[in-house]
Formats: structure tokens, sequence, C-alpha cells
């Protein structure tokens, strides 16, 4: 490896890395009649791929050429009383691969979005005004996505990690109910953004604690600052001391929760599927739900110095990857579960960085992304195929109409499962193996958890498999007729995916996972490093894999692969004599565990209710109609009285100029003279 | 108590006498001219304060033009004087008040400076007010000169502008025209068929 | 001393713009009555002339001196005529624009209405420059003169006459009163030079109370044609009475130069009593901002309203004097400059929309103006909001600016004061745009604007925007003017 580490990053490279994607969505958006849906896409393509292209030398310059981490401001935009808001950049290693895989899955799902998106017209309303550039509209949307993505991981101060925050809930909230025609698509990214708030809140709060005990907003000012405050504590209650940066941590994770599907925040993600399939694909599978735990990552100088928010990271994730994955089980959208099992793997995720694995976390997101991505995309290209059927029940037996879906299908299925050898194998095992060396609170159970959960994710998704591809067509004639392989748009995109999902696990797990690829881009303390007692035994990934077949994970999976064949594909009348007899569990799950009618019936209602009489007792008549409308009505009528000084007649005039000169003379000059 | 310092008495208060007549007068031509005998003793008094020009000028231009000109109008314009004398008792109260604070605050104010005020230098035998003025009149004060000017002549376009009217229905001769005038505008031929025999 | 010819060489933008009132009058005799826009033109001409000829005045200054004064006295040229002389041009020239059309379909296109308002800025000129008090007196009757014959230009309109007639004998009340005091002032200081003044009342301003005295009716003269309560009771019934292009003309640029005759006089020349005029400037600003905010709300001429809103901006000019620092007085000038501009939109857009046979003057008469010109609605909506001082208009930065130097005097509460009047003058500017915005319209009749005269609309709004997010530039001169 060539060691220059005078090398440095260019400022203008990473800004065009920014605003290329922006450029992009600004004239799709803008200028959408001008253009027409051949210049939309072809220009927002151009934008994200210029975004990706830079994005590689940058990786290039980072990983093999050794250049030194960029962390520098761009822009102030205020001081205020000494603390600066900037936009800024702190690329490292970290940094780089998010831009990378961000980068190409937005690319990926763009290319597949001019398949996706080509008859869009069909979706809407014939007078529908938003209907009539919607084409133009979702490229200038995922577009401006991909900017706010980039803006929220090439951050380096939280008030810029703040805006992308909230930018790509937006667009987020923009494409969940992109078919804005659609009941269920307005309830869904409505939901979306209610739930979201819940954790922005808490993400807001830790901001602000961060400002107010760190005067700072910049990350390394802050990291700097953080050995420092580890045993500081404040009241917020008084007489009760909170250790300063657990509450920090939490705060933070509670945003984490919101944006990264966590329980009980995670509701709004399985209804976010109203959206078109390449937001699905993009934004809640790949991207914007792992930025949660890319903060995490980030921030791992604050959590290394506290052992509680560490617990509560790792039981809130152990409790979502088991959890949501049981409920994969009995959904019939493909999508859905597709929805769930990301759910499951973000939980996943979640342990691993609870567990002080931080790496383990961010490898995971990274295979997952592709995997997750493919999947996706997989599912939208039956989707296609079915004429925009997402029942399961509906389909079987697609293996011999859509041949490459099937395959790359089979292979993200494998991939998901952690099948040894493919990329989320060695992703998932080392987040069980860290998980069991961790030794905090909660541990065991979170061991527990995501063991269980190799065995359930594997039936979900080859319950889903089986249901789609193999079986008894259970379509009606017409879609029969018309069933054919997707357009090339669709399965290039998903036959680049396939190929990271396959291979890229073997060829980074020893850098990523064991070595010292994030360098001090990630902070572990040495009493929670788990990763680096597995990387003393770890010798090459071929040893990795065959470890893997020995262990427990291994043969969880293939059980429930086995078990899903025998269930969905040998004996289907099993399902439902389970069903029959289990039917108090399958209630529960087809509740979904009653979150939704909870949130619904006390927070929906409740807060309803609470509105309704806010408004009509203190708005109605309080404010508007004693202090508003009354000091209005006051001033009007005085206003008529007065008017009335204005007589029109010339001699009042004259004698009013000459009370004026009387009332000067007399304020001013007489009590002048006597004094 | 100089001669000069009675003669000025005499004709202030005359002045004064003249200017509440003014306003008080019933019949407007007695105000006119109560303002004429206003003008002469200011006059008067400027002649005490060796100003000659000024005090000529004031009867020249002011009683021997303008206060005519005013004549004239009064005379020709049919006042109703009741309705004018109308609220002049309602609305005396609250003026004389008002008069009276305005004038006892500058009765204040100003007798404080009376007794230290300097007595002007006498002027040497030769002093003409009227060069005096010429003096300065075209050199320092060259540029309000000739704003006045300019205020005049505004006051010209003024006064035509709003008095001179065209009325559409008029009925007057332009010779110009009538010698300007061609056949082709006053006669046309017109061919008329020939009846046909009946 | 004789004055050299060379004496009146840098008064070019003077002697230009007389000479060209002059020879526009001359051949406004001798045109048809088809070819009366070469009055117009040519009117142009002289404004842009002027312009040209007033910053060649201010550039071979620059290096050499802060300021000239010349003809004995009488004439200053400066940092703050130039700026002010500048600012009076380009709003009249605007004005003028606006009005076109306004007098072309009222038969009143006529060439002494151009003369007349030439005449009016050069009297604004003469009183921006003024150096004593005879030139500021000579140059306000000027104006004065001028504008009252404008305010009776249309001589069939009983009620424009009527406006005339009372703004005259008001004027001349007002004039008296300033003659009184400057009497006064010249009996107790023995000159008429306002810096002669100013060093008389430097050494004697404490004990003289005779100068406090003549500042009394001073104050009073200033304050009517600045249009403060209580001398303020001509405006309302000028404003309304007059022809719209008329009050357009008189609510703008005027106000520039009543300003610079505040400054000249108040500051320059009597600047050594502000402890006597402060008290009285607050008794104007109080009133003015109470009676132009209150009784405008019971207004439903627009006109009217904006008579009554004058009163109240006038009242915050007032108070960037009254706190009698630099501050202030650049916060007073920059508010006095953006005030007219804004005005000029406001009247403008009253003028376009107005055509043969109809007067746009009631507030009923924005109804739905969104509906019939969104373009024209959205530039009104932009001039209400920088009258109310809604962010980022530039209304928004004057009052800041003012509200900043009256609290740097230590006047807090009045600050409070005249934050309380504009928020409930918010109400009725905003009523306007509510009008615009949300109701139907009554009137469907498309409306005719020239090309240039929407053009330049469309310029003074966007200024009214760009002016409140930049404003650096023009307040970088106003605080230059009075350092």
């Amino acid at each position: 490896m060539d060691m220059t580490p005078n090398m440095t990053l260019s400022e203008n490279v990473l800004l065009s890395i920014v605003l290329a994607p922006l450029a992009g969505a600004i004239v799709a958006g803008l200028f959408s009649k001008a253009i027409g849906r051949a210049g939309a896409h072809w220009v927002t393509i151009l934008g994200v791929l210029t975004s990706f292209l830079l994005s590689l030398t940058v990786f290039k310059a980072l990983v093999f050429d050794g250049a030194a981490k960029f962390d520098a401001t761009v822009y102030t935009w205020l001081v205020s009383e000494g603390v600066k808001f900037e936009v800024g950049f702190l690329v490292d290693k970290l940094t780089v691969l998010m831009m990378t895989v961000v980068t190409f899955v937005s690319l990926m799902v763009h290319i597949y979005t001019i398949g996706y998106m080509a008859d869009d017209e069909h979706n809407w309303d014939e007078k529908s005004l938003a209907g009539k550039n919607s084409y133009q509209r979702f490229f200038s949307y995922i577009s401006l996505f991909t900017f706010s993505m980039l803006m929220l991981v090439m951050a380096n101060n939280f008030m810029q990690l703040f805006f992308g925050w909230e930018a790509v809930g937006v667009v987020s909230y923009l494409l969940i109910g992109f078919w804005s025609t659609r009941e269920t698509a307005i309830y869904a990214n409505l939901k979306a953004f209610l739930v979201n708030r819940v954790g922005d809140f808490g993400f807001l709060l830790g901001i602000a604690a961060v400002l107010m005990s760190f005067n700072s907003l910049n990350y390394a000012e802050v990291f700097a600052a953080a050995p420092r405050m580890a045993d500081a504590t404040f009241q917020v209650f008084p007489g009760v001391d909170w250790s300063l940066l657990s509450v920090i941590g939490i705060l933070l994770f509670v945003g984490a929760m919101g944006k990264s599907a966590q329980m009980p925040l995670h509701v709004w993600l399985p209804d976010s599927m109203e959206g078109p399939t390449p937001i699905s694909a993009l934004i809640h599978a790949a991207t914007m739900v792992t930025a949660g735990i890319f903060m995490v990552a980030r921030m791992s100088p604050i959590y290394e110095l506290s052992e509680t928010a560490l617990s509560v990271v790792l039981v809130i994730g152990a409790l979502t990857a088991f959890f949501t994955g049981l409920l994969g089980l009995v959904q019939h959208d493909i999508k859905r579960v597709v929805a769930y099992s990301t759910l499951s793997q973000l939980g996943y995720m979640t342990v691993a960085l609870g567990a002080s694995a931080y790496s383990a976390a961010i490898f995971h997101l990274m295979t997952h992304a592709f995997f997750k991505a493919l999947l996706f995309l997989a599912a939208g290209s039956v989707i296609i195929a079915m004429h925009h059927e997402q029942d399961m029940r509906k389909m079987g037996g697609l293996k011999k109409y859509m041949p490459i879906t099937y395959w790359t299908s089979l292979l993200g299925s494998l991939a998901l499962i952690g099948f040894p050898g493919f990329s989320g194998f060695f992703s998932k095992d080392g987040i069980i193996e860290a998980v069991h060396h961790s030794h905090i609170a909660g541990s065991s159970l979170a061991y527990f958890s995501v063991t269980a959960g190799v065995f359930i994710t594997a039936l979900y998704s080859f319950r889903m498999f089986f249901l789609v591809f193999h079986g008894q067509e259970r379509m009606d004639e017409h879609t029969r007729h018309h069933l054919h392989e997707t357009p090339a748009v669709v399965t290039v995109p998903l036959m680049l995916l396939a190929i990271p999902s396959v291979i890229l696990g073997f060829f980074t797990v020893g850098p990523v996972l064991f070595g010292d690829y994030f360098g001090d881009a990630i902070y572990v303390a040495a009493a929670h490093d788990g990763l680096a007692v597995m990387g003393e035994h770890f010798h090459g990934a071929f040893g990795f894999i065959l470890h893997g077949m020995m262990g427990l994970p291994f043969w969880l999976a293939s059980a429930g692969v086995f078990t899903a064949w025998f269930i969905y594909m040998k004996r289907p009348d099993i399902a439902d004599v389970f069903q029959d007899k289990l039917s108090v569990v399958h209630r529960i799950l087809e509740n979904k565990y009653g979150f939704d009618d909870f949130n619904q019936k006390v927070f929906g209602d409740g807060s309803r209710g609470l509105g309704g009489l806010l408004w009509q007792v203190g708005d109605v008549k309080v404010i508007d109609g004693a202090a508003v409308n009354g000091s209005a009505r006051l001033v009007g009528w005085f206003s008529t009285v007065v008017r009335h000084i204005q007589t029109g007649y010339l001699y009042h005039y004259a004698f009013a100029m000459i009370i004026g000169l009387l009332v000067l003379l007399s304020w001013v000059v007489v009590p002048g003279f006597v004094r | 108590m100089a001669f000069t310092d009675l003669v000025f008495y005499v004709f202030a208060a005359i002045s004064v006498f003249a200017g509440v007549r003014v306003i008080s007068s019933r019949n407007p031509v007695h105000s006119a001219l109560y303002l004429v005998l206003a003008f002469f003793t200011t006059s008067a008094l400027w002649l005490l304060l060796e100003a000659e020009f000024l005090a000529i000028t004031l009867v020249l231009v002011y009683v021997g033009a303008v206060m005519v000109l005013f004549l004239f109008v009064v005379m020709m314009l049919d006042i109703n004087l009741v309705s004018l004398r109308e609220g002049f008792a309602r609305y005396l109260p609250v003026g004389i008040a008002v008069g009276g604070i305005i004038v006892i605050e500058m009765i204040m104010v100003l007798s404080a400076r009376y007794g230290d005020m300097p007595k002007p230098a006498p002027h040497p035998a030769s002093y003409s007010n009227t060069e005096e003025l010429g003096g300065v009149l075209y050199t320092v004060y060259v540029y309000p000169f000739e704003i006045a000017a300019v205020i005049l002549l505004v006051a010209i376009v003024a006064a035509i502008t709003l008095t001179l009217r065209r009325r559409p229905g008029t009925k007057h001769q332009d010779p110009a025209k009538q010698v300007a005038v061609k056949r082709e505008d006053r006669v046309r031929l017109v061919k008329v068929p020939s009846e046909p025999r009946q | 001393m004789t004055p050299d010819v060379a004496e009146f060489a840098p008064l070019a933008a003077e002697i230009f713009v007389l000479a060209m009132a002059c020879f526009i009058l001359v051949l406004d005799a001798y045109l048809p009555d088809t070819r009366r826009l070469i009055a117009f033109r040519l009117t142009q001409v002289t404004l842009l002339g002027a312009a040209v000829l007033t910053w060649m005045q201010y550039d071979t200054m620059i290096g050499t001196t802060d300021r000239m004064v010349l003809l004995g006295g009488t004439y200053v040229a400066d940092t703050l005529s130039m700026v002010l002389k500048l600012a009076v041009y380009a709003v009249s020239a605007g004005v003028f624009l606006y009005s076109r059309d306004y007098l072309r379909d009222r038969g009143i296109l006529k060439g002494e209405y151009f003369v007349l308002g030439l005449f009016g800025v050069l009297g604004m000129m003469v009183m921006i420059s003024a150096h004593n008090m005879l030139s500021v007196y000579l140059g306000l009757e000027l104006l004065s003169l001028s504008m009252y014959t404008m305010v009776a230009f249309q001589r069939q309109n009983g009620v424009a006459s009527e406006a005339a007639m009372k703004y005259f004998v008001l004027g001349a009340i007002a004039s008296g009163m300033l003659l009184y005091g400057i009497s006064m002032i010249y009996g107790a200081s023995g000159s008429l030079d306002l810096a002669a003044i100013g060093r008389y009342v430097a050494e004697h301003g404490a004990e003289d109370r005779i100068l406090a005295f003549g500042v009394v009716f001073i104050v009073a003269g200033l304050a009517f044609k600045l249009g403060n309560a209580p001398f303020h009771m001509w405006v309302p019934d000028i404003y309304n009475g007059a022809p719209t292009s008329v009050t357009l003309f008189i609510g703008a640029a005027p106000k520039i130069a009543a300003f610079a005759m505040v400054m000249r006089v108040l500051v320059e020349g009597l600047g050594g009593l502000h402890a006597d005029w402060t008290p009285m400037l607050i008794i104007l600003a109080v009133g003015s901002l109470a009676v132009g905010n209150v009784i405008a709300i019971a207004q439903t001429n627009i006109k009217r309203m904006l008579a009554y809103s004058t009163i109240s901006h006038m009242g915050f000019v007032v108070l960037g004097i009254l706190a009698a620092n630099k501050v202030g007085y650049s916060g007073a000038m920059f508010y006095a400059i953006t005030y007219a501009l804004t005005s000029a939109g406001g009247f403008g857009l009253l003028v376009l929309l107005s055509r043969a046979g109809f007067e746009a003057e009631k507030l009923d008469d924005l109804k739905g103006l969104n509906d019939r010109n969104p373009w024209l609605a959205f530039l009104m909506l932009l001039l209400m909001f920088s009258m109310a001082g809604v962010p980022p208009t530039v209304g928004f930065y004057a009052k800041l600016s003012v509200l900043q130097a009256v609290v740097s005097a230590d006047m807090v509460w009045l600050a409070a004061v005249a934050v309380f009047f504009s928020i409930i003058g918010a109400f009725y500017y905003i009523r306007v745009v509510k009008v615009m915005y949300f109701d139907k319209p009554e009137d469907e009749a498309p409306i005719f604007a020239g090309f240039d005269a929407k053009a330049v609309l469309s310029v003074n709004g966007l200024a009214v925007l760009a002016l409140g997010v930049y404003p650096s530039g023009l307040m970088a001169w106003c605080a230059k003017a009075l350092g």
C-alpha cells in the first residue's frame, strides 16, 4: 500500500459529491415540463453517477492511498454567543463507506425506477394535476433524498447532522405519500412523519444537551471533551442525579429509534411500503433507516463512556430483532414481509452497536444494504410482472416466467439468512459472536434473541420465496397470460446488486470486522472490545466459513429453510392447522402486538381530544374571543370615534395647528423658562 | 422718553388697534381699509428703523397694488356676512383663551431678553438703506434672490394653468384659418344623376 | 463680495433643471395636444441629466473636501445632499412614469403638469442643499406652490379644488409659523446662515430662551410639512381629494426633502438646542404614531388609509431624528428614502389600476386582485408588508434601525410605544393583503398598464424586497452622509 500521508482530500470534490444530486433534483423538479421524462431521468442519474464515481475516488484515496481524513468547515452560517453553526464535512473511512453504499444503491434505484415508473400515469386519476409530472417529480425526490443522506453522513457537526436527519425525513414523507390520491398512502406518510417526530424530539433534546454541556456542535470538539464529562451528572428532576453522557446517549438513541425503526417506534416502517417500491429499497431498506445505526457508530466516543446507554441500545435492538421477525411470518403482502425482515435486521445492527461491535454493525449495514435492496427490487420486479398485485396468496410458480428475478432473489435470500459464504453470513455471524463476547447488562437476552432470530429469518425468507416462485400458480388467467420477465432496466440492477450480496462479505470481512479498517473513526473502549477477542481467533475468511458451518446459527438457518419447505411446499395443510391451534398467537401477530391500536386509541384519539378541548376553550373563547377580537374591537371602536375629529372644516384644522403650537410652547418653553 | 420712542408707541398702538379691527369689523370693506391702515403704521415703524426702502415698498406694493385689487374683489363678491360670522361668538371664548395663553407665554419669554438687547450702532450720515440692500441682494443673497424669481414664475404658471380655460362651445373667429382655407374644404362636387323624364 | 461665475458651476444640476423646466414650458406652448408626451419624455431626460450632474458634482468633491459651502453660505453640497437628491430624482422619475397613462385618460396630460413637477423637484433640491434659512424657506415655498397647483390641476373636480384650497391656506399658516420662528432665531443670533446660527447656539443656546421660543415655531412649521400630528389634518383630505397621480407625487419625494429640511434646520443649525426640540419631537412622534395607525383602521378609502399611514411613518422618521445621535439620523434618512420608495410603489399601483372614468381608491377596488393579476397583487403584498414592517422587506429594517437608535438614546419606553402602534398598524396593511388574496373580485375588467410602467413598478416592488435583504449598501451611504 502506497502511504502518502500528506495527501489531502479536495473540498471541491466533496462539495461536488453532495451538490450533484441536489442540482439534478432541482433541474428535474423545477423544470420538469421543459426537460420531459427522459431529461428528468438522465439529469438525475448523471448527478448520482457523478456522486458515485467521485465517492469511489475518495474511497480509493482514503483506503488505498492513505490520505488523511478530511475534517473542515465549508461554510459558517452564523455564530451565536461563540457557538458556530456551520456546514462542514468529516470524511473518514466510516463516512466514505456510507457514501459509497448510499450513492451505489441510489444509482441502482435510479436506473431501476425508469422501468418501475414507466407506466406511472395509470396510478393516477386522469384529472389529478399531481399525476401530470409524477415521473419527473419522483426522480427529483429520490435525487433530493440522495443529497440529504449525503449531507447527513458527511456532517462534521450536529447541526448539519440534524439538517440531513430532518431532510431525509421530509423526503421520505413525500415519497411514502407519493401516490397522494390514495388514502392509505396519506395515512402511511402521516404516520411515518408523526412517529419520526417522537424520535426527532428525543434527538433534538440530545443535541440540545450536547450544546448545553459542551458548548459546541462540532464532532471533534465534543468527542475530545467527552472523556472529561464521563463522571458529570445533572438533575432533570430535583434530587435525582443522572449521568450526563448516559442521558445524551439515550436521547440521541431515541432519535435513532425513530429513524431506524426500533421498537416501539417501528410502527411506521411496514406502513411506509405504500410508497413505490424503489423507495422501499432505497430509503426504507438500504439507506435512510440505517441513519440511526450510522449515527450511533459515529457517536461511539460518547456511547463508550456510558454502559447504561449501551445496555439500552442492546436491549431495544434485541427486542426488535426477535419480535418483528416473528411478524414477518404472518404477512401476505410481499413487500411487508421484506419490510419486517428489514426491521429485524435493523435490530441485529442495533444489537451490535449495544455490544460495542460498531464495525460489525456497519459491516452488516453495508451487506444488508445490498441484499435488502436486491430483495426489495426483486419484489418490485415481481410486482411489475403481476401488474401491481402484492398479495403472495395470488402468486406462485413464478420461477419459470421470471428466471433472472428468481435467481437473484434466491441469492438475496441466502445472503439474508446468512448462508455460509454469502455476505450476510459474515456480518450476521460477526454480530452473534460479538454479542456472545459482550458482558454488559442484557447481553444474554440479546444473545438468545439474535440466535433464535436466525431460525425465524430463514423461516420467513423462504416462506416468501417458496410462496412466490414455487408451488401452484394462484394468479388469475389474465395475469398469467401476461407474465414475463421484466425489462433490462429492472433486471440489470438486480444482477448488479446480486454480485456484492454474494461476494462482498468474503473480501471485506477481514479488514472491516477484525482489521484496522476504521482506524480512529470508531472508538471502542478496551473493556468492551469483543471483536478484538474474536479477531485473535480469526484466520481468514475461509476459516471463518468453516467455523460458521459448525456453529449453531448455521444449523438454525438450515432448520428454518427446511421448515419453510416442509410447511409451505410439502404439506401446505399444516400451516392452516397451526393457524387454528395457535389462534391466539396468530391473532397477536396479526395485530402486530397491538402497537398500532394502542397508538391510535391513546395517542391519536387522546391528542385529538385534548386538541379539541384546547381549541374550543383556550383558543376560540379565551384567545380569539377575549384577547384578539376583544382588543381589535376596542381599537376599531376607538378608531371610528377618533376619526370624527377629521371634520373637513378648514378652521378646525387651523385651530388644531394652533392648539398643537400651544402644546409645544407650554410643554417645552415654559418649563425651560422656569428652570 | 425720547421723541422717537413716543412716535414708536403711537404708531405701534394704532397698528395693533387696526389689526384687531381687521378681524372684528362687520363690514369686509372696513376690514380691508383697516388693513391698509395697519400697513401704513407698520411702514412708519420701518422708517423709524431707517429702513426707508422697505417702508416705501410696503406702501407702494401692498397699499397701492395688492389692497386695491383686494378691495375690488371684496366689493364685487356678494359675501353673506351673517353666515360668515356664524359661530363667532361660540368660538370666541376658546379663541381668546388660547390666544391669551400664547400672548402670556410670549411675554414671559421675550421680556427676559428685553433688558440686555444692545442698541445698534448709529449709522453715518451718508447711510442709505436702499444702497445697502442693493449691495447684498445681488451678491450675498443672489441665490435666494434667483429662487424668489423662480417662485414668481411658478406663481404665474400656476395662475394661468388654473384660470385659463378654453370653453369648447365659444364662438370665435380665427382669421388665420379663414385665410388659409382652400376650395376643397368648402365645396364638394356631387354628381347627381339626371332624373329620367316622366 | 461679488460672486464669481465659477461659483455657480457646482450648481449645474439646479441650473439644468431650471433651464429645462423653462424650455419645456415654452416648447409645450407650441405643441399640438397629440404630442404632449414630448414634455413627459423631456422631463425624464431632465431628471436623468440632473442625476448625472449631481453625481459629477459629488465626484469632483471626493478626495478634496467633505462639503462645499457656496454663494455666500446659502448653498451646500455634501454627501447628504448627493444621496437625497439622487433619491428624489429616482422617485420622481418613477412617479411621472406611473402617472403618464392616468393623466392621459383624464385629459390632464399637459406640459404644465410636468413643468410644475420639475419646479417642485427644483424646490426639493434647493431645500436639500440649503445652508441658509432663506434658502430653506424659499425652497419650501417653491415646492409648496407647485404642489398646491398640481392638487388643483383637475379644475372641474370639486373635491380636488377644495383640497387645494385647504392645502394652500393651511400651508400658508404653517409657512407663517416657520417664518416667525426664523425671525426669532435671526433676532437672537443675528444671522440667517445655518453655520453662524450653529455657532451662536453652541455658545448661548443654554441661556437664551428666545432661541427655544423660535424653535417651537420652526418645529411647528416643519411638522406641518412632514405631516406630523397635530399638524397633520391636511394630509388625509389632500391625499384623498387630489388626483391619484398628484397624491403619488406629494406622498413620495417631498418626504425626502422634508427630512432634509429637518436635518438642515434642526440638526445643522439648531443642533445645540436638541434638549429643547427632543421633547417636542417626542410629542409629534407619539401623536403621529397614535393618530396615524389608529384612525387608518376605520378607513374604507385606500388613499385616505395610506394618508394616515404616511402620518405614522413620518412619526417614525421623527423618532429617528429625536434620538439625536448618528445612528438615529442615518436611520431616519434610511427610513425617509425607503418610505418614499414604498409609498411611490403603493400609490403607483393605485394609479395603474385606475382607468378612464374609474378611480381605484376604495379598499373594495382591490378585491380579488390576485385573481385578476397575480403579479401586481404580489407587488402590492410586498409593499404592504414593507409598510407594516414585516421581514425581509425593507420596512422591517428601517423600523429596526430607527428603534435601535431610540433604544440607544435610553428611551426604551418610546420604542415600546412605537412597536405597540406598529402592531395596530399592521392590521390595516394586512387587511389589504387579505382583500387582494381572499376576497372575490367585484370588478373583472382587465388591467391596462404600459409595459414600462409595469416594469418600473416591478423593479420598485422588488427593490423593497432587495433592500430588505441587503440593506447594508444604502445604510452605508446614509451613515456616510451623516458621518
